[in-house]
């Protein structure tokens, strides 16, 4: 019985790894037809641009992993983006001398602040992820339009330390792309090598055994919430390099729906318990390179949301479908033990 | 314990617990629009303005029984859109305003069912799977305009929303009144809006009950997107005019007002009336902050902020008195026993 529970579990994780290259091969078999299509999609100038615009996703997207892992869900990482944008660049423009990096601890700072106060929501006054972070959206979002008195920070106005990030730099990779790797590498060590790490997704998968277990569940879901905060801050600021206006009205609106997306087609369940960076990082470009490659190829960018909605659906279903498969064979598998 | 004037007037919290946050919210909204301004206590200007909202109200009533499934229609402002696009395209294509009308109605439940389908049929959750439709829907509204707005609707039609039922309710008002007791009857008085409470509560159980859950869900989800496209009639009548860009994130506002209406966003508790009463608590926050300039960002944090003390003062307020505290904890372990073991 152990040793059919050890294959099971194996097979599961083959299955994972298989869906993981799976997503990758359909991010390489998108790319070539975008390619085959149109040359010009894989001129550098291209590739770097779904680069800047992959970088910026990526670091919300590994946050709201860690975040559906717990159980959880952030919505407002949007406006959480937005607020750490906006006070960022306002702090940039009043005090042009401030070197860059005390500009990056302003937004993570920011971010992880607004964070604490939706993990306090949550964990404190207990009120369910998906309206506490409901609320949050539409608070932010007012909280950046009285920040900035609802007016914008101009290109003009950005210290050249910040959009340098969005710049190739001396080694010819602009840091904007070394940070969205740094944070998938940080993810994916945390995820898969650390203690914490396994514990988030034992708090995730089952919260009354992970307690029985000594564990806190509360305590993960809060410190999720930090994280995400702040990597939305850090987001933030990488938003002010690549497009250097901040604007009230729409800095970072719409960014949750494009995060979740991409996480969910990454394969993480959204029930928690289950994800992994390197399939988020495979969601990300997919959601990418899909934008980046039907306006290359000339569909005209009305069909942009609705390829986007329907590649979710797809690769939701497919999803199930494989994983009604799999349990189906391991309750298969019992039965056939028990008779 | 006896008394029983103290269980009357238990059961009359019980009854109205769920009701109070909005009925507070909304008291609280219109003394203050009154002592803003001299102007703001207009009734008929107030029933006048409360037409626009009828739109997000459609959309909060179906989405009530949806999430009383322990379902969530995200895609309801995109399905709006797309079906007020099919309406702009028939009536362009020559057809009567009233065909085109019926053939919103028809595209909004069509893309309902659809939603239905995945969540009921193939088992997707809800959440993905509209999530994925808002996105998908709202692409098709783009697809079919483009950049393009469809406009020339009859003159009639168009203005349509000033009308006046017994000379006081705007018309959309009206539609609104008939849809949420239609609804409400559908979701209290028969057995499957019962049906719909338990597969709230316990999915499980009520699959084992030798009812029909499955279809109960799908027809929630249909529901919704024929009141989508109810309300694509409604905005079209009110705007003359049809954008892609139509009701965008219209779903935030609607499932706050579900909330704020008490119902239980994991479904298995939530009344219609709850909803109705959320909806003009809304309107009347709006309403104030509107007659004192205030910009629409800070009103969606206002409402925002709302939502989230709607849920967490009654938290703080029952850990304040113990003795509530207890008999909640009591309710909970036996809960608890019931659903764990």
């Amino acid at each position: 019985m152990r040793a059919s529970m050890r294959e099971g579990r194996s097979l599961a994780r083959n299955l994972a790894r298989f869906r993981d290259v799976g997503i990758g091969g359909i991010v390489v078999a998108v790319a070539i037809a975008f390619g085959a299509v149109n040359p010009l999609f894989f001129r550098p100038e291209n590739l770097f641009a779904i680069l800047l615009a992959v970088g910026i996703i990526v670091v919300l997207a590994v946050g709201q992993m860690l975040v559906i892992i717990s159980r959880q869900i952030d919505l407002s990482i949007g406006s959480t983006l937005g607020v750490a944008a906006m006070v960022t660049a306002m702090v940039g423009r009043d005090f042009p001398d401030v070197p860059t990096i005390v500009l990056v601890a302003v937004a993570v700072g920011v971010g992880a602040l607004l964070g604490a106060f939706n993990g306090f929501l949550v964990v404190g006054a207990k009120i369910p992820a998906i309206i506490a972070t409901l609320g949050t959206l539409a608070i932010y979002r007012g909280l950046v339009f009285i920040v900035s008195n609802n007016i914008q920070v101009n290109p003009s106005e950005v210290p050249s330390g910040v959009t340098a990030l969005a710049r190739v730099s001396s080694v010819g990779i602009p840091p904007i792309v070394l940070i969205g790797v740094g944070v998938v590498l940080a993810g994916w060590y945390f995820t898969r090598k650390t203690m914490t790490g396994l514990r988030l997704y034992a708090v995730g998968s089952n919260p009354e055994a992970a307690t029985a277990r000594g564990l806190s569940p509360l305590k993960f879901q809060f410190w999720v919430f930090v994280v995400m905060g702040a990597l939305a801050g850090l987001g933030g600021l990488l938003y002010i390099a690549r497009y250097s206006t901040v604007n009230p009205a729409d800095v970072g609106s719409g960014f949750e729906l494009q995060v979740i997306s991409a996480v969910v087609i990454g394969g993480t369940n959204i029930f928690g318990g289950s994800g992994s960076v390197v399939g988020v990082l495979m969601g990300v470009f997919l959601v990418g390179i899909l934008a980046n490659g039907l306006t290359v190829i000339g569909v005209s960018g009305f069909w942009q949301s609705a390829a986007y909605g329907a590649i979710i659906i797809i690769a939701v279903v497919v999803d199930t479908l494989v994983r009604r498969q799999m349990s189906s064979g391991g309750r298969k598998e019992k039965g056939e033990l028990d008779g | 314990m006896d008394n029983p004037k103290a269980s009357t007037l238990a059961s009359a919290g019980k009854f109205l617990g769920p009701f109070l946050p909005a009925v507070v919210v909304f008291l609280v909204a219109m003394v203050w629009g009154t002592l803003a301004s001299p102007f703001f206590l207009d009734i008929p200007v107030l029933l006048l303005h409360s037409g626009r909202y009828m739109e997000i109200g459609l959309l909060a009533l179906a989405m009530t029984l949806v999430i009383i499934h322990g379902d969530i229609d995200l895609s309801v402002a995109s399905n709006l859109a797309f079906s007020a696009a099919m309406l702009g395209l028939v009536y362009e294509s020559g057809a009567s305003i009233a065909v085109a009308s019926v053939a919103a109605i028809a595209v909004g439940t069509t893309l309902g069912l659809f939603n239905g389908f995945l969540v009921t049929v193939v088992g997707l959750p809800s959440l993905v799977v509209t999530l994925g439709t808002l996105a998908l829907y709202r692409g098709m509204a783009q697809i079919a305009l483009g950049d393009q707005a469809v406009t020339g609707y009859p003159d009639g039609f168009v203005g349509a929303d000033q009308n006046l039922v017994f000379e006081l309710i705007p018309l959309p008002l009206t539609v609104f009144i008939v849809m949420a007791v239609l609804i409400g009857f559908l979701a209290h008085r028969t057995t499957f809006g019962f049906v719909s409470l338990m597969l709230g509560k316990n999915q499980v159980a009520t699959m084992f009950s030798g009812l029909q859950p499955k279809m109960n869900r799908l027809i929630a989800f249909a529901l919704s997107g024929a009141m989508a496209g109810f309300a694509a009639v409604l905005i079209t009548a009110r705007l003359g005019s049809t954008r892609s860009n139509l009701a965008l994130g219209f779903e935030l506002l609607v499932v706050t007002i579900v909330v704020l209406g008490g119902t239980d966003i994991f479904g298995g508790k939530g009344t219609i009336g709850g909803t109705v009463l959320a909806l003009f608590a809304v309107i009347a926050v709006r309403e104030a902050l509107a007659i004192q300039n205030v910009n629409g960002q800070i009103q969606d944090a206002v409402i925002g902020l709302i939502l989230v003390l709607t849920i967490a003062v009654p938290v703080a307020v029952s850990r304040l008195f113990g003795r509530v505290k207890v008999s909640r904890r009591k309710a909970l372990l036996g809960l608890e026993k019931g659903t764990t073991q």
